[in-house]
Order: C-alpha cells, then structure tokens, then sequence
C-alpha cells in the first residue's frame, strides 16, 4: 500500500515524558525476563541484571548517583513521533499490518529517575519497493537541562 | 574491565509466553498483533509475535553486560529480518570488531532455535 511521499518533511512532537523511577524498572525487568512489577506480585530482578539497573544502594554508589534506565528504555518516549506518524490520518496507514522494519538508537547520556524528556521528530523517507511501502521517522530527544540524550531512527515497513 | 579486538560475548533469551504481554505493558506498546491471536491470524503472522524493540532490548541488555556499564552504550542498530514466536529461544552473540578513539565497536548475530536470524545488520558501538 503506498503511502503518501508528500508527507516527508512532516514533524511531530515535542512530545514531553517524565522519567519515573519503578517504570524504569519495571522496564527493566520485563526485558530482563521477570514481571514488570516492583510492587504487587513482583518477581524482583532477573538473574544476572546490571545492578545499576534496579538495585537503589548500588545505583546511589555508582558513577551516575542513582539506578539508569536500561539504554533502550528511551523507546518508551522517543518512539511518541514514530507512533504519531503511523497513526496519522494523512498517511492512511493500515496498522494491522504495519511491522518495524529497523531501529537504530544513539545515546549522548544516561536516563535517570525524573528527568523530563521532550521529544520531536520529523518524516525523513517515504519510499516503496515492490508491494511494501516504508515510513522512516528520526527522532531526537533532549532532557530539562536542554542536553541530548538520543537521537533515533524508525523504519516501518507496511505489507501489500 | 578492559576491552580487545576479537572479544566475543553471548547471551540466551526466551520468550516465555507472557513476555509480549509483560513487554507492552511496560513499554506501552499494546499494538494487537503482539496480544491477540485473532488479530495476529488477521494480519497473516499465524499467532502473535514478540515486539521487535523488546528483540532489540536483549540485543542491549547481551551488549551492555560485555560492557559492564549501562551508560556505556552508545549505539545499536538492527533490522527486524523474522518475527520472534512464543517458545522461541534467541541466542545474541557479539564479536569486538574495533576499538578506536574511546569507542568500541562490535558486530551481533540473534538466531532463534532453528538457527534462522531474527536480526540483521546488528552493529553496537559503546564508550571504553
């Protein structure tokens, strides 16, 4: 289904996301293989995770003087303009039978307990090979003190 | 710890059949195609699939405890090349490729039980 190539150039955001400190864990231990809970029915921490990553007297001893979140933690907000661009009306876009085609993140700084993340992003590719269309959003996110802390690059790749 | 061209690292990962439940939960991703199996057949996948960002947080997390630092992380970057299934296991390995001004930078392979890739493309880079 082609998408509307029109639309490059299209910017979403700023989206702002305040950093919670059991989110960041419970994050954390969803991809680490227990229960996202730190509270009800918590499993605690996977065997063999990064005690910075959860443990509150480590992360308070380590170079960053709290736990951080798993780096690809940041998707929880930096993905807000990706997912604006697929949802938007203007490019019709059948979510059923969207998939994520490619992710590439980078990291100019650790994401800690209460940081206030402001996200923008913009359509930088439209483009469609053989039944498939593709939408590339790059996105970039910045902290209270204005510092960077990822840029990233989303591909969905929508089927016939 | 120190870092050398040629260091190779490894780390195995299942997909238990609550993880895309757990995984949208705490990413906030809560796209059927991951939780409902009528909506997956509809979408031609047979049954719901992993997310492929929580594929890509395990490509981190195998990297970030080579790294033995969170904050090392610098870059990663992956191409989704087959869906990961409930009861699939996906072993990540990395191999240092190059160390060069402070960062180091590694390839990665993700294979499910079959021996068939998951990902495509991985390259990390992180601060040594």
């Amino acid at each position: 289904m082609p998408i509307n190539e029109a639309m490059v150039g299209r910017q979403y955001g700023p989206f702002t996301y305040v950093v919670g400190l059991e989110k960041m864990r419970e994050f954390a231990f969803a991809v680490g293989g227990t229960i996202p809970s730190t509270g009800f029915m918590s499993a605690g921490a996977p065997g063999g995770m990064h005690p910075w990553l959860h443990d509150l007297e480590a992360g308070a001893k380590s170079p960053y003087g709290s736990i951080v979140a798993m780096p690809n933690f940041a998707v929880v907000f930096a993905a807000a303009p990706f997912g604006a661009a697929c949802g938007d009306p203007d490019l019709g876009i059948d979510l059923v039978m969207l998939v994520h085609g490619e992710q590439e993140l980078e990291w100019f700084g650790p994401i800690k307990p209460n940081d206030t993340m402001k996200t923008v992003g913009t359509i930088s590719e439209i483009y469609s090979k053989g039944d498939k269309a593709f939408l590339i959003v790059t996105s970039q996110t910045t902290n209270q003190r204005n510092e960077l802390v990822v840029k990233g690059r989303w591909t969905a790749v929508i089927r016939g | 710890m120190p870092h050398a061209v040629g260091d190779t690292f490894t780390l195995v990962k299942e997909c238990d059949r609550y993880r895309p439940i757990y995984y949208a939960a705490a990413s906030g991703d809560f796209n059927p195609i991951h939780l409902d199996p009528e909506i997956a057949k509809l979408a031609g996948l047979g049954a719901p699939i992993l997310h492929g960002l929580c594929t890509y947080g395990w490509a981190t997390e195998c990297f970030l405890n080579y790294l033995g630092d969170p904050g090392k992380v610098k870059k990663l970057k992956v191409r989704f090349s087959r869906p990961v299934a409930i009861e699939d296991t996906i072993t990540f390995t990395g191999k240092v490729t190059a160390i060069a001004n402070g960062v180091v930078t590694a390839e990665m392979t993700a294979t499910n039980q079959r021996g068939e890739t998951v990902l495509k493309g991985v390259v990390a880079e992180g601060s040594v």
